[in-house]
């Protein structure tokens, strides 16, 4: 409770020091800053209560399960001990895990990349019969909840002969009704009359896809690649099916086989391993946030 | 990670999918009950074996591994550990793919859930000595399908500090005793509840079982054809149990978070819970050094008998297990009474054979013995198909007695068509 305090305390003072170097009209100008201020708080506020949970997740991972166990509840952990940490460094082998995410993750971003923009052109700018009734199709299975599939596909793999194998773990999430629908919608807005000059200079329907249509689409593959490493970096339920020993398993199915027992959660463990997890999708988002919010407004306006 | 509400989801999913793609299965064959055991081959264990086990086990059970693979040169033993809290969508998926490891680790509740995937226990494997309530959650339809490789019995923790404030020196073993016991904790000791009691969470109704169970109250009948969940003696534990919350000893809505109930115990404002065995370690956490001699803990009191309610894990082979008879050696061995000691000594886990009992580790330890004669008298919810759905509608009957105040006999009589309707899968 002392943020809203905290935070009003340095935004008044400006108001006021603003308004004596103006001068002129300053009811007008109070009147103004007035609704600013207020928005700047709310703002404020919800950063806080969207941080807080991050906050406790940070300041818990370095406590004992003691500590963690206790009421009333302590934020800034009495005896910080990096014990958490180290066991996930040392005895639990986190960089298999971590490897294994990454594998999956960047090869599933990738062929979504790929299969999803070139089914997405295809449907967006090639005329052939059946062209709706194949899009259709598509829309249909976007509202196919994946937990329907989850048995059959199982068996699927599991007939193949793929069951433990990398490919079990990303095989599956190649391409998906959404990117597809995602790459069509944008590929749709990109005028015809590109395509048809760079077909008239003689260039084929692969050249054209490669060096005319996917350089215009940066906004729309940024999107889908973010939306499709953080749901393979997240997915639980398949990689702890498919993979059937410990050397395939997946972060998030570590996180929960060390951290959670039968009726008891080491909940160190579990936040300095829920740390780790995420501390590499904060990084990417950092890092592509600016395309990010740029395809997001994009797609947004379309 | 996905959130638990989306787990949930996937659950249901998974259930209903499996439902779907298991209509047509065993249209031919009688249910489990005419299965008849194949011995183990003599000779000794050879080849490769796969072992699931979960969480902590999982994690220790290769150091058991390794001394069987000394005994047995030539042998090679894979454990897989699998997170608890997902382990049973695993081995659902797993059946269905027809991918299931030779052995693995059941949770006792889940052994009718999966019985036709398991293989009949050979009368090779010795399950003499092993706690009878224990026995009992491998028996589905009168065939053992598994063998209790540890087991987990809820008892009543107190603080003795408290209670010897509020002149209770001994614990009670009556349920009478118990009542005033809670009352005085409340009314003597400072407690600002006597009692954690479970109400409105799931498996409340399952925690709440050692009561009608000591009142002489089964859930089905002998040979599991029919609920028994309408009688006087369910319908009079209901009453006693309500009567902690009508009278204000337990909270209705008791905080449910993570290690709330540890923590009331600890600062006491709730002093006495019923859990099992992990707890003395969650507490002893919680509650800081020294906290170990301020709480005790005392056997489920009794009215007709003292029963609690047994958990834990058993042992099964899958019928699609390649090396059945190495498989089956494996658990022979992980069965003996020493194997077993020693595994408590890895895990904590408590022997599920009798005899290992006698060893100094958990002889000489006061609280554990108080478990250990808790096991020789426990129960467990029937092995039928059904439970899962009738305890679902049990939960939400207790929640109604207790939170909107309806009647015991009602509500049981109700719970009791809805089970009828359910049936009991024979």
């Amino acid at each position: 409770m002392t943020s809203p305090t905290e935070t009003l305390t340095p935004a008044s003072p400006r108001a006021e020091t603003d308004t004596p170097g103006v001068r002129p009209r300053p009811g007008k100008r109070r009147r103004r800053i007035r609704p600013q201020t207020l928005t700047y708080v709310l703002l404020v506020l919800g950063v806080v209560a969207t941080l807080l949970p991050f906050a406790w997740m940070l300041l818990g991972s370095f406590k004992t399960q003691g500590e963690l166990l206790r009421r009333p509840i302590t934020w800034w952990p009495e005896d910080p001990t990096l014990e958490n940490y180290s066991q996930w460094f040392t005895s639990l082998h986190i960089d298999t895990f971590f490897f294994n995410s990454l594998l999956v993750a960047v090869v599933t971003v990738l062929g979504n990349l790929l299969f999803c923009s070139m089914v997405g052109y295809v449907l967006a700018k090639m005329d052939f019969p059946g062209k709706k009734f194949l899009f259709l199709i598509v829309m249909v299975t976007l509202m196919v909840p994946g937990v329907v599939t989850f048995v059959p596909l199982f068996v699927m793999v599991s007939k193949l002969g793929l069951v433990n194998t990398y490919p079990a773990l990303f095989l599956p999430f190649l391409a998906g009704p959404l990117g597809v629908f995602l790459m069509r919608q944008f590929m749709t807005g990109i005028p015809d009359s590109i395509i048809e000059a760079a077909r008239i200079d003689g260039a084929s329907e692969l050249r054209i896809f490669t060096r005319v249509v996917m350089p215009l689409c940066g906004p729309p593959l940024a999107t889908l690649g973010i939306l499709t490493f953080l749901t393979s970096w997240n997915n639980f339920l398949w990689p702890l099916v498919a993979a059937q020993s410990q050397d395939k398993y997946t972060l998030p199915v570590a996180l929960s086989l060390f951290s959670t027992g039968q009726d008891a959660t080491n909940y160190g463990l579990l936040l300095a391993g829920s740390v780790l997890v995420i501390t590499p999708i904060i990084l990417l988002f950092i890092m592509l946030q600016r395309y990010f919010i740029q395809s997001v407004a994009a797609t947004g306006i379309k | 990670m996905l959130s638990h509400k989306a787990r949930k989801v996937a659950v249901l999913g998974v259930a209903a999918a499996l439902l779907m793609t298991g209509c047509g299965r065993d249209a031919g064959a009688p249910a489990g009950a005419a299965a008849s055991a194949v011995p183990i081959a003599s000779g000794k264990a050879t080849g490769t074996i796969t072992v699931w086990a979960q969480a902590e086990e999982g994690a220790a059970l290769p150091q058991l591994a390794k001394d069987f693979e000394a005994a047995n040169p030539g042998v090679k033993v894979n454990v897989t550990a699998v997170p608890w809290d997902a382990a049973h969508n695993k081995y659902q998926t797993a059946i269905a793919g027809g991918t299931t490891p030779d052995v693995a680790q059941m949770g006792t509740t889940w052994m009718s859930d999966f019985s036709d995937a398991f293989e009949p226990v050979p009368s090779e494997v010795d399950t003499s000595g092993i706690f009878p309530g224990a026995l009992k959650t491998t028996e589905v339809a009168g065939t053992h399908v598994g063998v209790p490789w540890y087991v987990d019995t809820r008892v009543v923790y107190y603080r003795t500090d408290l209670a010897a404030k509020a002149g209770h020196d001994t614990f009670p073993t009556t349920w009478d005793g118990f009542k005033s016991l809670a009352k005085d904790l409340q009314t003597k000791a400072g407690a600002k509840f006597g009692v954690r009691l479970p109400v409105g969470e799931g498996d409340s109704f399952q925690s709440m079982l050692p009561f009608p169970w000591s009142n002489g109250a089964q859930l089905v009948n002998e040979d599991s054809t029919k609920w028994t969940l309408d009688t006087p003696e369910m319908v009079d534990a209901l009453k006693y149990y309500n009567s902690f919350f009508e009278e204000g000893i337990a909270d209705k809505s008791p905080a449910t978070g993570a290690g709330a109930g540890e923590a009331a115990f600890v600062n006491g404002t709730v002093p006495m819970l019923i859990a099992g065995p992990n707890a003395i370690g969650q507490l002893e956490k919680a509650g800081g050094p020294g906290f170990a001699d301020k709480f005790s803990v005392g056997m489920i009191p009794k009215e007709k008998t003292a029963t609690s309610f047994v958990g834990g894990s058993d042992l099964v082979v899958f019928k699609k297990s390649q090396n059945r008879d190495t498989a089956w050696k494996f658990i022979q061995y992980l069965s003996q009474p020493e194997v077993q000691t020693k595994w408590y000594k890895l895990t904590g886990d408590l022997p599920a054979k009798q005899a290992s009992w006698t060893d100094a580790s958990l002889s000489g330890d006061a609280k554990l013995a108080v478990f250990g004669d808790q096991l020789k008298d426990t129960n467990s919810p029937p092995a039928v198909t059904t439970w899962t759905q009738v305890g679902a509608a049990a939960d939400t009957q207790l929640e109604q007695i207790i939170r909107a105040g309806k009647d015991p006999a009602v509500a049981m009589k109700e719970l009791q068509s809805t089970a009828d309707s359910a049936g009991t899968g024979h």
